[in-house]
């Protein structure tokens, strides 16, 4: 990774920049990071790019709108268009839009007036019913409803229709009087005077039909008419409206609705909204001035709506007719926009990507420094070394498409400032890599993690995860998302869980591969085991015998065991074992989870010496990683040792079962030392005074003494680690400090000239020398930071790895309940409601086999190994300190954009 | 012990709002707009804050009405999910906030209808926060009696409105009259209210309402000066939850002009240095300036406490604070008027 310097001619900038662009290996830097996002160079650029993106997404949401498929980007994706296009582009897009909006705007028209007509013959339609309900009074009883059932329930004035006329005119009557005084006692008009007078007047049998029904009746003069308006409202306004309605007209109307049962589409939203048509039946000019107004506050829509039922036949005739030329006009109009955008769908990702593209470019330069000339742009910028070629090539590429002639100038550049780290990555190992980036950026140039982790993190999650089963199960997933992998990828599944999942594709696969490897190692397989090459063990026992007793021994020492081992992992006699299975498996687990965890620090210590080594730290070398190493072998190495020699010294003798003879039983099991106790009392200093007879106190011969040593040079390791460093740091900086004035010196005896300089030179050298001295007080305080990190942390971090024990076991008991809980159940009910019984068994034991077993336990072994790397294994080398090389890549641009959009 | 249950139910939406207010502009925002040239700067530099793409579907010329409609609409939906996510007594508490929008909403139509505008003219003018159901259709009523029975009884305001029935018509003193009469109501209710919630809650709160009233008591009677309104009728509309109560109201109720007021104002420190500061002279900041300096500063305060539900109220006027100072910038930057660019008032 190196700064290079770039100098772009002013016309190449834009070419070049949209071939680095498509290379995705450049990171520049910003440089003028003190000027507003508004005041940069290219900032109209830019805002006109954001205005075809506008444009892009209003033709985007009307082609969602209508539903019609986008080409997907047929091959490869589009290059940046030259600047001189993007005027082409604007006018193109400008073009569309305007038409569209045209179009929508002549459509949204159209569908108002459709939507008028198609109420207005609902209105017509339903209407007809109420009229004809009101003429037949044998169904008015039961169907009409009146309005504002408060009024019932306020005044008691029941203003029922049908048999009860009577006094339904009188209350009528009533409200219209007590209207009237209201009015006048309000000084208002006296309008309503004609109407009283004529309620009053009249016979009442006489009217009755016209002020309940607003009926025509040809004898009877029109100033004795109630009035109606006919309108159409929003569904769910009614109750307010009615409610509103009774309570500003004293209950002075009859309002009559029916549902329009077809939705109908809203011209401006095209939502598709449900209404219903109301009929209101009043007198007087008063009163409809009110419910004209409370009518336009509710947004109901009237209609005039003939009174006579022939006008209304007729109207409802020219309705129809004119809903029918419009529908053709509207199809017309919808096919319009149709062919518009669907020639715009054909294109539209392909100018998504043109314009972002643009958008880019432009966000990138307005990175760059001008120089004075004006002439030629200046980038600072990080590239990959090893990438300078094509780099170079995709430069000269950019300048002769744009027709330049002076070529640009790739410069490298000194600098003290620590480079983003770059790591190359493939599908496969990303997926590791994202895994030790989610702890930290490595420090440029640091040893990466990643190559290591691909195999033991898959080991270590298999240790814990043992099991063939299980394990087949997760490697089968893997595999499936391996091998689909491109349709999976060209789905763009939005779901999260899923999409961890499947980036983790590689992992999941190797982590059940590594597991059924485990599993056959532990014999495990759904909690059972196989007998693949037959048992070494035999019971010689006979069958009344086993009838008999419960618990029976068999002897390695004995005919029992046939004196050569099972070929291949844990023998499946073990299964068997229902009294020490778990205590030989655990005996087992702990000192495998121990070894492997002492290899695998010992693993990331080493790794800090190339480290070490890389960053010419000598001094660490020395009072850091040979100490730190020395400290490890000889305490927990040994203890690694130890386990071994205890494999290995202790055991049954063929043949020898009950022998006396002392040999025999030195070797023997019940020998056998606690390799705990034995490690304790190392650190200890002590020997176990509770030996059992006939056994040594020592495992071999000069054990007490070599102990010893171990432990005391372990020991004289934590000063060396402890003070080490800043010894030999403060031992520099005095030597640096003594030099210094030496070399002055003799220039200061030269004359007043160097005593100018000597007096430069103090001032700056102080401060420096009071840093430097505020730095070793630090130096000490991280030092003994770590120096305890890493002494208590070799104890902690040995006692973790126990947690590969631990979930194993965790998981082969679950998985042994389920089994014996559930399946063996199934397993033994008998005939053939047995079969039904098992079927409904099985179902439950899968389910929980696999939420339970495989994805929860997979997710906490998974997290336990990403600990087990994080902390454990990491600590010992990783600082993690870095930041990420992030490209100017229009691959990650444009992902970006469309994962933003959805 | 309030505390320790408050979490159950208000949590997550005190976390919610906590998170909204970071998105406030911070001075450095406010120094970056002032300097824009164009409302397509303005536009550019506020993506780069938590408004994020709220101008992006906008076609090129901006004009400043755009931007307030934006503005608003962004703060509305923010405050609609609050709302729809709160429980009682959250859910109460923050209708409560939007009734003080139901009343300028109906005082703005009656208005309207009464200088004979169309409705759906006015419509689109009021505040979404305060819209109800029969809003639209209340240019029905003719006197404030109608007004009652017809349109707001179904109201939440209504048991405000009980004081301002005996008005006989409609002009504009009057409405102004029922605006102040239903604002004095809407605050004694908030205040108790709160009060009665208890807690932080009514500490923060009450000071807030108190600082309000004040505010209104104060305002209402410098603007009385000059008009046909009695003394006793103007000291019917002071609200009486504030500081000032009663004594100073009592005080405000005989005053006959601002150098009294201002004696009045003499004798509370807080509004005693409101006094002081304010001026009419060009340069000095408005005394209502003044006042938004101050209902800023115990917003802000609100947020230092936990476990109440302060922070809502005080997040919605900061956030409308903030609306007026995008919006006065963007107007100055309009109008190529930059001298008063700088009147805003900063929030952090």
């Amino acid at each position: 990774m190196t700064l290079c310097q770039l100098f772009l001619q002013s016309e190449a900038a834009y070419a070049c920049v949209s071939e680095l662009g498509e290379l995705g290996l450049v990171q520049f830097r910003d440089l003028n990071p003190d000027v507003n996002a508004f005041q940069r160079k290219f900032v109209n650029e830019v805002r006109r790019c954001d205005e075809m993106e506008r444009k892009l997404r209003y033709l985007e949401k009307e082609i969602k709108r209508d539903g019609i498929p986008m080409l997907e980007i047929p091959g490869e994706c589009p290059e940046a268009p030259q600047p001189r296009e993007m005027i082409d582009l604007e006018a193109t897009f400008e073009k569309l839009e305007n038409e569209l909006r045209e179009v929508n705007q002549n459509a949204e028209a159209l569908k108002r007036n459709y939507l008028e007509l198609t109420e207005l013959k609902h209105i017509l339609r339903k209407t007809q019913v109420f009229f004809d309900e009101m003429a037949d009074p044998s169904r008015e009883e039961e169907q009409v409803t009146l309005l504002g059932e408060e009024g019932l329930m306020a005044g008691g004035q029941a203003l029922k229709l049908g048999s009860p006329y009577r006094h339904a005119y009188r209350s009528a009557v009533m409200f219209a009087c007590n209207y009237e005084l209201s009015i006048h006692h309000e000084g208002g008009a006296n309008t309503t005077e004609s109407m009283t007078r004529a309620l009053i007047s009249d016979d009442p049998n006489k009217h009755m039909g016209h002020v309940q029904l607003g009926f025509r009746d040809k004898q009877e003069s029109l100033e004795f008419l109630p009035c109606f308006v006919a309108g159409v409202i929003l569904r769910e306004r009614i109750p307010a409206f009615e409610r509103m309605l009774w309570r500003a007209c004293r209950g002075n109307v009859f309002l009559r609705q029916a549902e329009i049962d077809s939705p109908l589409e809203d011209p401006s939203s095209s939502d598709q909204v449900y209404k219903s048509v109301f009929i209101i039946f009043f007198q007087g000019d008063q009163l409809k001035t009110r419910v004209k107004k409370i009518c336009e506050g509710f947004r109901a829509t009237l209609y005039p709506c003939p009174e006579a039922p022939a006008d209304r036949r007729e109207m409802a005739m020219g309705v129809m007719t004119r809903i029918e030329d419009l529908n053709t006009v509207l199809g017309q109009t919808q096919d319009h926009r149709h062919r518009v955008l669907v020639a715009a769908a054909k294109n539209i990702k392909n100018w998504f990507v043109k314009v972002r593209k643009i958008k880019a470019i432009y966000h990138t330069l307005n990175l760059f420094n001008l120089d004075v000339t004006q002439k030629c742009l200046i980038a600072e910028c990080w590239v990959p070394a090893l990438d300078m070629e094509t780099i170079q090539l995709a430069l000269r590429r950019g300048t002769e498409r744009s027709g330049s002639s002076v070529p640009p100038i790739l410069n490298r550049m000194e600098t003290a400032e620590e480079p983003p780290t770059y790591n190359r990555n493939n599908k496969f190992t990303s997926a590791f890599q994202h895994l030790i980036y989610a702890y930290g950026v490595a420090t440029y140039r640091e040893v990466n993690p990643a190559p290591y982790t691909i195999i033991t993190f898959p080991f270590l999650f298999a240790v814990m995860f043992g099991d063939l089963g299980h394990g087949a199960l997760i490697a089968i997933f893997g595999f499936w998302m391996c091998y689909k992998e491109k349709p999976l990828q060209a789905k763009k599944i939005d779901s999260e869980i899923w999409n961890i999942f499947f980036g983790g594709r590689y992992i999941i696969l190797l982590m059940g591969l590594f597991s059924m490897y485990t599993g056959l190692i532990y014999n495990d397989i759904f909690s059972k085991s196989l007998n693949i090459f037959g048992s070494s063990w035999r019971s010689n026992y006979r069958n009344d015998t086993l009838a008999d007793n419960k618990l029976l021994q068999l002897n390695p020492d004995s005919e029992d065991y046939l004196q050569y081992p099972y070929p291949f992992g844990i023998d499946p006699v073990w299964q068997l074992a229902e009294s020490n299975k778990i205590i030989f498996m655990n005996a087992y687990k702990m000192k495998i989870s121990i070894i492997i965890g002492v290899f695998h620090m010992l693993f990331g210590v080493c790794m800090s010496l190339w480290n070490h080594i890389y960053f010419k730290r000598r001094i660490s070398i020395y009072v850091e990683f040979i100490p730190q190493i020395v400290f490890l072998t000889l305490l927990f190495f040994y203890m690694v040792l130890l386990m071994f020699i205890k494999w290995t010294s202790y055991g049954p003798t063929p043949g020898k079962l009950g022998s006396d003879d002392p040999d025999v039983i030195r070797t023997s099991a019940y020998c056998a030392p606690s390799i705990l106790i034995t490690f304790i009392n190392m650190m200890l200093f002590k020997t176990d005074p509770n030996t059992r007879p006939q056994c040594d106190d020592v495992m071999y011969a000069g054990q007490m003494g070599l102990q010893k040593m171990f432990v005391v040079v372990a020991l004289l390791c934590v000063p060396i680690m402890l003070f080490g460093k800043p010894y030999f740091i403060m031992r520099e900086q005095k030597q640096q400090a003594r030099s210094q004035p030496l070399g002055a010196g003799p220039e200061g005896a030269e004359g007043a000239q160097a005593e100018n300089g000597a007096a430069a030179g103090a001032p700056a050298e102080a401060p420096h020398g009071a840093h430097s001295h505020e730095e070793i007080s630090e130096v000490f305080i991280h030092q003994a930071i770590h120096t305890i990190e890493y002494v208590l942390g070799s104890v902690s971090h040995t006692a973790s790895y126990l947690r590969l024990w631990a979930l194993s076991l965790a998981h082969a008991q679950l998985a042994e309940v389920a089994w014996n809980m559930l399946l063996r159940k199934g397993l033994m009910s008998m005939g053939f409601q047995g079969g039904i019984f098992l079927y409904v068994v099985f179902a439950g034991w899968a389910a929980i086999s696999v939420s339970i077993l495989v994805l929860m336990e997979g997710l906490s072994a998974f997290l336990h190994t990403l600990r087990l790397h994080w902390v454990e294994f990491q600590s010992k080398f990783y600082a993690g300190e870095g930041y990420l090389f992030q490209p100017f890549s229009f691959e990650v641009i444009l992902d970006s954009a469309g994962q933003a959009e959805e | 012990m309030k505390g320790c249950i408050f979490n159950i139910d208000g949590g997550y939406l005190e976390g919610l709002c906590r998170g909204f207010k970071c998105g406030i502009l911070k001075q450095s925002d406010y120094l970056n707009l002032v300097q824009c040239e164009t409302l397509e700067d303005l536009k550019l530099h506020l993506q780069g804050t938590d408004y994020g793409t709220f101008l992006a579907n906008e076609p090129s010329p901006l004009a400043v009405s755009t931007i307030d409609d934006k503005l608003r609409e962004k703060l509305v939906i923010e405050f609609q999910h609050l709302r729809n996510h709160s429980v009682e007594p959250l859910s109460t508490f923050l209708d409560f906030i939007t009734y003080s929008y139901m009343i300028d909403n109906i005082i703005l139509l009656i208005t309207g209808t009464l200088h004979q505008r169309p409705i759906s003219e006015l419509i689109p003018k009021c505040h979404p926060l305060g819209s109800f159901e029969q809003m639209e259709a209340i240019h029905v009523a003719a006197t404030p009696a109608e007004l009652y029975n017809a349109v707001l009884v179904d109201t939440p305001l209504a048991p405000f409105f009980v004081d301002c029935i005996s008005e006989q018509d409609l002009d504009e003193m009057n409405i102004e009259i029922i605006r102040n009469t239903l604002y004095k109501a809407y605050l004694e209710a908030f205040y108790e209210f709160c009060k009665q919630i208890g807690g932080t809650t009514a500490d923060v709160m009450c000071e807030i309402l108190a600082f309000e009233a004040d505010r209104r008591a104060i305002i209402i009677t410098i603007n009385s000066f000059g008009t046909e309104l009695s003394k006793d009728d103007r000291a019917k509309l002071y609200p009486r939850c504030g500081k000032l109560n009663p004594d100073g109201l009592a005080a405000l109720a005989r005053a006959d002009d601002y150098e009294q007021v201002k004696a009045v104002a003499e004798y509370y420190a807080e509004y005693s240095a409101l006094f002081e500061g304010a001026g009419s002279n060009v340069g000095d900041k408005t005394l209502e300036d003044k006042f938004f300096e101050h209902e800023v500063s115990l917003n802000v305060h609100a947020f230092l406490q936990q476990f109440h539900f302060g922070v809502f109220y005080s997040y919605l006027k900061l956030k409308e604070q903030e609306c007026r100072n995008i919006v006065w910038i963007s107007e100055c930057v309009a109008q190529k008027h930059r001298a008063k660019i700088d009147n805003y008032i900063p929030i952090f």
